[in-house]
């Protein structure tokens, strides 16, 4: 799936961009297939793992998108604009229902990769390590969060986050670093290669 | 002068966002400041867990949802069958690819995709019982082992090499983008690093050598105990609360149960040496103190390497003398007290320690340019050039 969605990313240039302009909805789909895990991975991360919830908000964040592509004029990043739609998104949903919910309160994601889980304890000492950090971030305040989402699920740079964002590469390193600080705080434990499959 | 605490920086430096010159900065503190050191290694750590964070597949259904909400968007589009034909090109193209991967896993048996490169240099070294050929992959958690008559290179990734000398033993733990980790079981072997600080680990059974970017022989023998030796640059000894900083030059010991010895360089006298060797590993007090006697007295102002290690490590009427010792080769900084010191205040001993430096490095630079250089320009992506500037 991860691979499909690549080459579609692969795959979106001006012309698609253009085309969903032009309300062309096979253009729109390859914008989706290439878009959806990555805005899909933000959206459940930050309203604490709720899965239909996430549901619901990439369903509007793309619906809006398709409206709203007529007003990219292409002065920044396709990505850059699309993340911030995403990001206004998930932010507006967290003040219609006045607080984030904590991780776990609700039916929470299964991960993408559980069904390639193997017999190897090393394999499972990582599902392990990767299920614990996705509580840690969930407890995350959300200026930690986003950041660290927008870094290790869409792979921005400092300055495209802060594009992203509205504030500087200097807030986007300093909030970074409390909320990776915070994460090795909350997982000491697993500070040791037994919990990493070593 | 002692420069401004680097900890801000810390994310922007593991993700490679500082310019060269900031890098540069940033490498030299870290040597020298044992807070940031400790705020690096906690940030480090958060790094590693966040790269662990799955992304999450969508639910197939969502198309099927939103599609219908497009109906009335709908335009037909001179673009139209152009989007089906690359939507039909990425399906085929996903299959075709699927299935080379598939072939392709089920050929490895599903190893590790984490490996490093290994030379053979002499003999039939092995990576678990089968002998290799000229070249091999080293997976994590593989073992190469070399016998009498054997050698071999590693390339670590793309920041350095690592010569494993006849009857060694040692296992590939990580290799990440934040952290190369090998294990060094028994044997010797020599280390070229011009990655930034803190990237290459090698565990021993008696204490970690974390790179701080530099050249070294990482000695253990059948006990467990070890040996090191700086030829370039810095290395720091680790195991728990017990930190020995060696710069080049200088060798130090490791025992097992006890970590890392204290620093001390090559050329220092033979009866300092050997007072020494007391002090680290010697249990009786008595013999110990007098053993630090014959040593205050052999001592020249080079060997404030040794003496500042010793001062956490002694206490009492002892750290006073040690500390005398070496305020009668190098006074403290202004802000820099003998209250602080004996209280092993961690930023006095810094601020101390970077003063001292100059008589450590005989080139004069608290860290060799040509290591600084390296490193640099690797972390800038040019890694080939950097043969040019290593030292042979």
């Amino acid at each position: 799936m991860e691979q499909r969605a690549l080459m579609a990313q692969q795959l979106i240039d001006g012309s698609v961009i253009e085309a969903c302009q032009q309300g062309d909805r096979d253009a729109f789909q390859l914008l989706f297939e290439a878009y959806k895990d990555k805005v899909f991975s933000i959206a459940v991360y930050s309203i604490g793992g709720d899965r239909a919830l996430a549901d619901d908000v990439t369903q509007q964040i793309f619906l809006k998108l398709f409206t709203a592509i007529r007003q990219f004029r292409g002065e920044s990043e396709f990505t850059t604009w699309l993340y911030r739609l995403v990001v206004n998104a998930c932010l507006d949903e967290r003040r219609r229902r006045k607080r984030w919910l904590p991780w776990g309160e609700t039916e929470t994601v299964a991960m993408s990769s559980s069904g390639d889980r193997k017999p190897q304890e090393k394999q499972f000492a990582r599902l392990e390590v990767a299920e614990a950090v996705r509580e840690a971030i969930g407890e995350l305040k959300p200026k930690f969060r986003l950041p660290i989402l927008l870094k290790y699920i869409e792979g921005l740079s400092y300055e495209e986050i802060a594009t992203v964002m509205g504030c500087s590469k200097g807030t986007v390193a300093s909030r970074l670093n409390r909320g990776h600080s915070q994460l090795a705080k909350t997982l000491s434990h697993l500070n040791n290669p037994a919990n990493w499959g070593e | 002068m002692f420069s401004k605490h680097v900890t801000k920086d810390i994310s922007a430096y593991c993700h490679g966002e500082l310019s060269a010159e900031e890098s540069g900065r940033f490498a030299e503190h870290i040597i020298s400041c044992a807070d940031c050191r400790s705020k690096f290694d906690e940030i480090k750590f958060g790094v590693k867990l966040a790269e662990q964070l799955p992304q999450v597949e969508a639910p197939e259904s969502l198309w099927a949802n939103i599609r219908p909400s497009l109906g009335l968007e709908r335009k037909i589009s001179s673009l139209r069958l152009q989007w089906h034909t690359r939507v039909v090109a990425v399906a085929a193209v996903f299959v075709v690819i699927g299935g080379l991967g598939i072939w392709w896993l089920w050929g490895r048996g599903f190893k590790n995709k984490s490996f490093w490169e290994v030379q053979q240099l002499a003999g039939a070294p092995r990576i678990g019982s089968e002998r290799i050929g000229k070249q091999a992959r080293l997976g994590v958690g593989e073992w190469l082992e070399t016998d009498a008559s054997s050698r071999a290179q590693i390339a670590v990734g793309s920041i350095g090499t690592v010569d494993i000398d006849e009857n060694t033993r040692v296992r590939l733990l990580e290799t990440q983008p934040t952290e190369h980790r090998l294990e060094l079981a028994r044997g010797k072997m020599s280390a070229m690093i011009w990655a930034p600080p803190r990237l290459f680990f090698v565990d021993t059974p008696s204490a970690v050598a974390a790179d701080l970017g530099c050249a070294y022989t990482l000695e253990v023998d059948d006990q467990g105990a070890g040996l090191l030796r700086v030829t370039s640059g810095w290395v720091a000894l680790e195991l728990k609360d017990r930190e020995s900083f060696v710069p080049a030059g200088a060798v130090c010991e490791t025992r097992p149960g006890v970590g890392p010895g204290t620093p001390y360089f090559e050329d220092a006298p033979a009866t300092f040496r050997a007072a020494l060797e007391k002090i680290d590993f010697e249990q009786d007090p008595s013999v110990r103190s007098a053993a630090l006697d014959s040593m205050l007295n052999e001592a020249r102002a080079r060997d404030t390497l040794t003496l500042w290690h010793l001062l956490a490590r002694v206490e009492g009427a002892d750290r006073v003398r040690v500390y005398d010792k070496m305020a009668a080769f190098v006074p403290p900084p202004a802000g820099v007290t003998r209250e602080g010191i004996l209280e092993l205040n961690q930023e006095m001993l810094d601020r101390w320690k970077y003063e001292l430096e100059l008589n450590w490095n005989r080139s004069g630079s608290v860290l060799p340019k040509v290591v600084a250089d390296g490193y640099f320009r690797v972390k800038n992506g040019v890694s080939r050039r950097l043969k040019e500037v290593a030292p042979r």
